[in-house]
């Protein structure tokens, strides 16, 4: 067997290969934990929905309440997207033929429902209560943004099990009396920690950090 | 990662609504927030934090959450930069694959999505009839509970109810409408409307001539008002019942006793002394055995008035288990016994003449055995100290007289109206081996030329003596409704199938009579139908839909009624007492088996039950059910032969070798178990198995799936009855492929086995009430170890809740409901036989069955075992990456996704409750991975059964029981948004919803006013291994027995000290 013996030349690439296989792990390392965090993968997160519907237009300029559509928010796990009979409130005189509402209008007639893409998406495993949050005084624009500005609704938290316990480890810069979840414009008087304090206090808020609390 | 295309990602830059802003941009905080500024701190960190200036209060105040432009590592720069490295074609897709939302087009009022609503409905099983709670999650049912506002279940469930939800989802399932005419083919419900329209409407002209029905038993009155307008339409025509497990005894006994038709409903809760002979209340089979499993638990309390077992059997029941006193005999000897028990007490209690003599004393071999004759002794003057207030009890097997002498004995003790009572029996379906051998007749003699068959399965289970399979397949047309298309259904020209019962509408009646209301909680997933609708249908009958026949029944027209009805689940009340008269009943002639001696082997009895899994195989495609161990044997995936060691040494048997019993000329192979506690000379096996066409769990031939355990059929004659005596065993020289055996299969050398049997009194603690009373603290003293300190101080104080659990040992039969139970709440996947035999079942929960006594005579003891969520859990300790934590509540979180798979903790388990997915379960027995979804249509049904509230876990995962996390959260949660309090009792877990008996309490340890904490607070209560000092929040009430002072033995007696 003969023995292996490097070329001349590889000399010359000593210390390119040396960097290389140095800077390789490093690089990797660094490029999946930038590129693979919630924050590039999941913050701005904008699909495309099959009806072009503006939450800047109705929640903005309109100023429907956002329980108007998602009834469910403060009485049960999931803030439910609305049936479409809820949008034909309105549609079956506003608009009542405009090419945008077809699919509405279909899914109206046919009984078949509007498919609508889940912007914020939590892993399977990952199991979270709106109407826990919306009750104690959570407001929608803490997780989700300006939703009123959003012509098309994107992600704006990166909804990463890190940013959740941020809060709950710490809730009181993001505690509004729970009669003011759903405003968007909503500041707090005087100085928000607080004021959160005191909300806190009155409302018996303690949100757990344990696994089971999300995990189950 | 399915989805590399590119999104649409828009460059934030350009997105119209200007600056993306932060939550607590919105804010807007203007810079001179007053902040608490009294003093200056001591210690500080900046020159910013000691001036407190401006900026570094908003700093403080905005934190982390800035403004996405200003910050370099925000998610727009982080895009940007990714974009840059020219990777974001490809990481920008990087994310799962996109989740669709598909709400209504028109909602329900008041349905919210994702909140599980509970519907009342009923399930008859071979005419046993339960009120049951179906819990549907978005429309489809999810989980069985019991109907707390029933009779028949008082909020429990049994295996079978628990199993029926998978049952639903069978992906097995009959689909299509089958026309079998020398092939197979695919037909619709509308040509078989024709086509059987067509023969009824013939039928009908000539009287119903040629025409007959074969239904199962069916407590439904619906269907039996449907019977007799069948029978009137067509009154030539025949309808038969035929149930393996029907035994006319229990009728014809009472209307020898009384000489009319009526049922007996028992009321085990008023009886202090209970005598089981051959009976078994708790049994899932017997009707009403859920009432009185919770009435006769209730009485087993050592600290209120407890009552007095005593059973008298060949096989370990349930009672049994429970039972203060059991006596091991051949079940035909208890014609022997009652016959004694009646002479002994009619010559001590001297009842009037009116009542008739009593049984001459039997000339009993058994009579001869000191042992036994105490303590039928004992029963007698027990009985006689408890006029009124006992309760004897006698099984189905036992034949006619039997029971009418039983009778006879309740009546002279006076406990009619007290501990049991009479009702009217209403009209039910019900038939046997006799009534399918009159049809068999009618067939051979060509009298039938068109046969119905209703649901049943009388190729698979009719006894080997009715050759019913020959005769079908002389019948013209023979049309079959079935859930499965199945042994019946291939011999038949037409298939239909039938809808499941918790597809459609019906309705059953309990064990005291009450009208239970059945409905439907999902469409019927393959267009089947009920029986009802399908009779209504042939009938030709204006109303078919199944509410609409359900409601013509009982007459409620009223709306306000109907509506109640239906959401209790309940119509009408129980059936009223009546007072019957006794009458004198003849003297018994009483078998030479009956009087023969307690030992013999050269005529073995064989007694062939009903299996606690699979009843008579009708669920032997149910994969929770098949995977459930036998309560006795610990068997799963098949059935064994249960024998006694003595009987099964003599004989030349090896426990777990096969071997082959014969009776009359007929045989099965079978393995053998040894069973301490079965009566010597006798054999139990359970039928249900062995079936060839049950489906891809259950065993199907043609596709090459393997058929589960023995089919026993081949023994179940009409001639030998449910007791049959002659029955021979021999051994064969070899293993079975697979013994399933979840117990027993550990290997572990002499030593420590000894040592282990030595620490079980220890681990299943048990004494006696007399003892308890004089010396409560004989239990906690059972180990002694030395004071149990922490290696490090205790970091959490629970000041919250603090969730904890009680197992009452007293109360616990073994039936399973529990382990089933949490099966269907947990997602637990099944795995099969060849992984149970390896020790890889994953039932979070097991039922531990313990033999307590000697090889000669045994007694059984259940105990169930489940995580421990201990204090000091030493799983918590060695888990590497944290997926294992405590909770602040006392829990024992388990995080799936954290886990990596090194099974550490489930190595440094005491308890060994941890369970560990070797394999992607999910995939390799349904086809579906939590990974990547499915397109097969059979996993998709079959995914329709998972508790959406629990993560559904992959392959390299450790999972355990975690005290219905998702039920506690969700009733916190519910009662934090309501501002009040968990209220006791108001989570339970599934395990303790199930149970029959209430043997398990879970509760708030800090609510001193709690169930649980009374229970911990009992000086019966102890933890197990406790010397470990893991502080397990589970804790065992231990069992206390109610010996009569005249049997108590040395073992009764308490270690001194």
């Amino acid at each position: 067997m003969k023995l292996f013996v490097f070329p001349r030349w590889a000399n010359k690439t000593r210390l390119i290969a040396g960097a290389a296989l140095g800077g390789a792990p490093i690089y990797l390392t660094a490029f999946v934990w930038y590129g693979f965090s919630p924050k590039t993968t999941d913050v701005g997160y904008q699909p495309k929905q099959p009806v072009p519907y503006s939450h800047e237009l109705h929640v903005g300029e309109l100023g429907i309440d956002c329980r108007y559509c998602h009834t469910t928010v403060d009485q049960a796990a999931f803030a439910a997207i609305p049936p479409t009979q809820t949008c034909m409130n309105c549609h079956t005189l506003v608009h009542p033929t405009s090419p945008k509402l077809l699919p509405v209008r279909e899914s109206a007639a046919t009984g078949q429902p509007v498919q609508w893409v889940k912007v914020h998406d939590l892993p399977d495993y990952a199991y979270f209560n709106h109407s826990a949050h919306v009750t104690r005084g959570v407001g929608c624009v803490s997780c989700h943004g300006r939703v009123d500005r959003m012509e098309v609704v994107y992600q704006q938290e990166t909804l990463s099990m890190e940013w959740c316990l941020d809060c709950h480890r710490n809730p009181e810069p993001h505690l509004r009396p729970p009669s003011e979840v759903t405003n968007m414009n909503w500041t707090p008087p005087g100085d928000p920690i607080a004021y959160g304090a005191q909300l806190r206090e009155q409302n018996n808020i303690h949100p757990p950090t344990d696994c089971s609390t999300c995990h189950r | 990662m399915s989805s590399m295309k590119p999104k649409s990602l828009q460059d934030p830059s350009t997105v119209s609504s200007g600056e993306l802003k932060t939550p607590c941009d919105a804010a807007d905080m203007p810079a001179s927030a007053a902040a608490d500024t009294s003093a200056a701190p001591s210690h500080w960190r900046s020159l910013a934090e000691l001036d407190n200036d401006p900026e570094f209060r908003e700093f403080v105040a905005r934190e982390f959450k800035t403004p996405l432009e200003e910050m370099p590592l925000s998610s727009k720069g982080r895009r940007r930069f990714m974009q840059l490295m020219g990777a974001s074609f490809a990481l920008a897709g990087c994310r799962w694959k996109e989740d669709k939302l598909l709400p209504f087009s028109e909602r329900p009022e008041g349905f919210v999505p994702g909140e599980p609503v509970f519907y009342a409905t009923a399930m008859d099983i071979a005419g046993v009839a339960t009120g049951l709670w179906a819990k549907s999650f978005d429309g489809r049912p999810i989980k069985i509970e019991g109907n707390p506002n029933s009779a028949s279940s008082l909020g429990a469930t049994n295996t079978y109810h628990q199993g029926s939800i998978l049952g639903l989802y069978d992906p097995d399932r009959s689909q299509q409408v089958v026309r079998r005419a020398g092939q197979r083919t695919p037909s619709s419900w509308a040509d078989f409307d024709r086509a059987a329209g067509e023969l009824i409407a013939q039928a009908r002209a000539a009287g119903g001539r040629g025409v007959a029905v074969l239904s199962e038993a069916s407590s439904s009155p619906t269907l039996a008002s449907l019977r007799s307008r069948f029978l009137q339409a067509m009154p030539q025509a025949t309808w038969v019942a035929y149930e393996p497990s029907h035994s006319a005894s229990a009728e014809q006994g009472i209307e020898l006793a009384f000489g009319q038709r009526l049922r007996a409903v028992l009321a085990p809760e008023r009886a202090d002394v209970l005598v089981s002979l051959d009976a078994d209340l708790l049994c899932p089979s017997t009707d009403g055995g859920l009432a009185y499993s919770r009435a006769i638990a209730s009485r087993r309390d050592p600290s209120g008035s407890m009552s007095r077992i005593y059973a008298v059997e060949s096989s370990i029941t349930e009672i049994g288990s429970m039972a203060d006193h059991r006596v091991a005999l051949r079940a035909s000897q208890i014609a022997a016994v009652v016959a004694y028990l009646d002479a002994e007490l009619s010559a001590q209690a001297r009842p009037p003449a009116a009542l008739g003599a009593a049984q001459p004393r039997p000339d009993a071999k058994f009579l001869e055995d000191a042992g036994v004759k105490k303590v039928l002794d004992v029963i007698v003057k027990d009985l006689l100290a408890h006029r009124g207030s006992s309760l004897i009890t006698v099984g189905s097997r036992q034949p006619a007289e039997v029971h009418a002498v039983v009778h006879r004995l309740n009546t002279l003790l006076g406990n009619v109206g007290k501990t049991i009572r009479y009702v009217e029996e209403a009209d039910r379906i019900s038939g046997g081996a006799a009534d399918l051998a009159a049809l068999v007749a009618e067939i051979e003699a060509g009298r039938v030329e068109t046969l119905l068959i209703l649901g049943g399965n009388p190729v698979y289970n009719a006894p080997v003596d009715v050759p019913f399979a020959a005769a079908l397949g002389k019948v013209k047309n023979s049309i079959r409704l079935g859930l499965y298309e199945d042994e019946t259904s291939r011999l038949c020209t037409w298939h239909v199938p039938q809808a499941h019962y918790l597809e459609a509408w019906g309705d059953a009646r309990a064990f005291d009579g009450t009208v239970l209301i059945a409905q439907p909680t999902i469409a019927p997933l393959h267009g089947g139908r009920s029986a009802i609708e399908l009779i209504a249908g042939l009938l030709g009958l204006p109303r078919t839909s199944g509410q609409d026949l359900v409601r013509a029944t009982h007459d409620a027209s009223d709306d306000k009624v109907w509506r109640r009805a239906v959401h209790d689940g309940t119509l009408g009340s129980a059936a009223l007492a009546v007072e019957p008269v006794l009458r004198p009943i003849a003297s018994m002639t009483l078998t030479e088996a009956a009087l023969g001696s307690a030992d013999g082997i050269d005529k073995l009895e064989l007694v062939l039950e009903l299996d606690p899994a699979v009843h008579d195989g009708r669920f032997a495609n149910n994969g929770w059910l098949q995977e459930m161990s036998h309560p006795l044997t610990k068997i799963s995936w098949g059935n064994a032969l249960m024998i006694a060691p003595i009987t099964a040494e003599r004989l030349g048997l090896r426990d777990g070798f096969l071997a082959t019993l014969t009776l009359e000329g007929r045989s099965v192979e079978l393995p053998v178990a040894f069973t301490p506690g079965q009566a010597p000379g006798t054999l139990t096996v359970n039928l249900g198995y062995g079936r060839k066409v049950a489906g891809r769990v259950g065993g199907l031939v043609d596709e090459d799936v393997e058929v589960v355990g023995t089919d026993t059929y081949a023994l179940f004659t009409a001639k030998a009855g449910a007791i049959a005596v002659g029955a021979t065993v021999t051994p064969l020289n070899r293993r079975p492929d697979v013994l399933a055996n979840t117990q027993d299969l550990y290997a572990i050398d002499d030593i420590g086995a000894r040592g282990r049997d030595e620490r079980l009194p220890q681990l299943l603690r048990e004494t006696t009430l007399s003892d308890y009373q004089a010396h409560p603290e004989v239990i906690k003293h059972k180990v002694h170890h030395p004071p149990r300190l922490n290696l490090w101080h205790d970091p959490v104080s629970y000041d919250g809740h603090k969730w904890g659990m009680a197992i009452d040992l007293n109360k616990c039969t073994g039936c399973n409901a529990c382990v089933i139970a949490c099966a269907a709440e947990n997602n637990t996947p099944v795995v099969g036989k060849h992984e149970v035999a390896r020790g890889r079942e994953m039932n979070w929960l097991r039922v531990e069955r313990y033999f307590k006594g000697d090889r000669e005579q045994a007694d059984a003891r259940q105990m169930p075992v489940l995580c421990m969520q201990c204090e000091n859990a030493p799983c918590e300790q060695v888990c590497p990456v944290g997926a294992t934590l405590h909770s602040s509540e006392g829990l024992n979180d388990m995080v799936y996704n954290r886990c990596i798979g090194t099974r550490y903790c489930s190595n440094n388990c005491p308890y060994k409750v941890r369970r560990f997915n070797y394999r992607n379960y999910n995939l390799d027995v349904y086809g579906t991975t939590p990974y990547t979804g499915t397109d097969d249509p059979r996993a998709k049904l079959r995914s329709m059964a998972f508790n959406p509230d629990v993560t559904v876990r992959g392959r390299g995962v450790m999972e355990k029981c975690t005290f219905c996390v998702q039920r506690i959260q969700n009733v916190k949660i519910k009662a934090k948004n309501a501002r009040r309090p968990v209220e006791d009792g108001e989570i339970k877990t599934a395990c303790e919803q199930a149970c029959p008996t209430g043997a398990y309490v879970f509760g708030d340890l800090n609510d001193k006013k709690s169930r649980v904490a009374k229970a911990h607070g009992e000086p019966r209560a102890y933890e197990l291994l406790q010397e470990l000092n893991n502080r397990t929040r589970v804790q065992y009430l231990a069992r206390i027995s109610n010996p009569h002072p005249e049997l108590a033995t040395e073992d009764g007696h308490s270690e001194r000290h």
